[in-house]
């Protein structure tokens, strides 16, 4: 499984997505995020499965709006 | 405060102990870093050979405390002089053996070092901290691998059930017998415990990872030969490629003073 890994800096400062790994669960992907992103010093780092974020829309290059799918 | 004689040769033991089980474990961590079961894996093996390795290299320099040279200790030795936990003489030759060294050496290691946090030895006590910190995370790797297993149900649980049988022996041995020189250590606030008290922190502290696996780690420890100042059986020795690795002998010509 794919996990979409998120960072902040400091206390307040909005989560920013800083990278992905691949771990067969939650749990190890919790590990292997410490173990991979641990580099900087974060005020608090997460995962999320991939497949957890729904898309709402996207922007063809035309500028239309595309709803996601479900 | 001022250790005695017999408490001071037995925290020198201790250390080199330490010192020689966390430079070992991080050999068999590093020796998964190419062939783990996906790249994240190796770097997670990666992290704690480094961790183990900087774990150990303090642990070397406070030999000098005792008028030790620790370059003779990493640099010097014959297999047969290293105290390293007996369970990592042998480089792991499946995935699941590595995972059973990670919960059951690795946390051993751990709750011995618990144990040191307030120490009378403050070189040691001051640097307990930072180890125990990094290892959090050593205790969550093992605990991931051990829930995936038991999720996972196949072939690969019952090598972790047999590779935990194999070493549980062993490391429940590690804590040694409640020995007076143990009861001393403990009596000049070395270690808030030893022994028997250890080895139960230690089989409550892995219980619920070997339920999860249907694993027993619960070996009744017999002391018959056991050198409590190496915390081995005499006759055995680490592997000699590893030590030779682990000395750095092929490169001895770029050792720097």
């Amino acid at each position: 499984m794919v996990f979409e890994v998120f960072a902040r800096k400091s206390r307040g400062e909005a989560l920013r997505h800083i990278g992905n790994l691949n771990a067969p669960d939650a749990e190890l992907a919790r590990v292997y995020a410490f173990n991979t992103y641990d580099e900087e010093k974060w005020f608090d780092l997460w995962v999320v499965a991939r497949s957890q974020l729904h898309e709402v829309y996207s922007r063809s290059d035309a500028g239309e709006v595309q709803r996601g799918e479900h | 405060m001022e250790l005695s004689a017999q408490v001071r040769d037995a925290v020198r033991d201790l250390t080199l102990v330490l010192a020689d089980s966390k430079r070992l474990l991080g050999m068999r961590y590093a020796g998964w870093m190419l062939g783990a079961p996906e790249i994240e894996a190796g770097i997670a093996c990666a992290s704690m050979a480094q961790d183990e390795w900087g774990h150990g290299r303090l642990l070397y320099a406070l030999l000098k405390e005792f008028g030790d040279d620790p370059d003779a200790f990493e640099h010097g030795r014959e297999p047969a002089a290293y105290r390293n936990v007996q369970a990592l003489d042998v480089a792991p030759d499946a995935w699941a053996a590595l995972v059973a060294l990670n919960m059951l050496v690795d946390t051993a290691l751990t709750v011995q070092l618990e144990a040191l946090r307030g120490s009378s030895w403050t070189p040691l006590a001051q640097r307990v901290g930072k180890m125990l910190d990094e290892e959090q995370f050593h205790a969550a790797h093992a605990a991931a691998w051990a829930h995936w297993f038991a999720r996972t149900g196949d072939a690969g649980m019952r090598e972790l059930r047999g590779a935990v049988g194999r070493i549980a022996p062993v490391v429940s041995q590690w804590f040694g017998p409640d020995s007076d020189r143990a009861r001393a250590l403990v009596d000049e606030g070395v270690l808030d415990a030893a022994g028997s008290t250890l080895r139960e922190r230690y089989l409550a502290r892995i219980a619920p990872l070997l339920a999860s696996v249907g694993a027993d780690g619960h070996a009744p420890p017999s002391f018959d030969r056991f050198d409590e100042a190496t915390r081995r059986v005499p006759g055995s020795a680490p592997d000699g490629e590893t030590i030779r690795n682990v000395r750095g002998d092929r490169n001895r010509v770029f050792l720097m003073d």
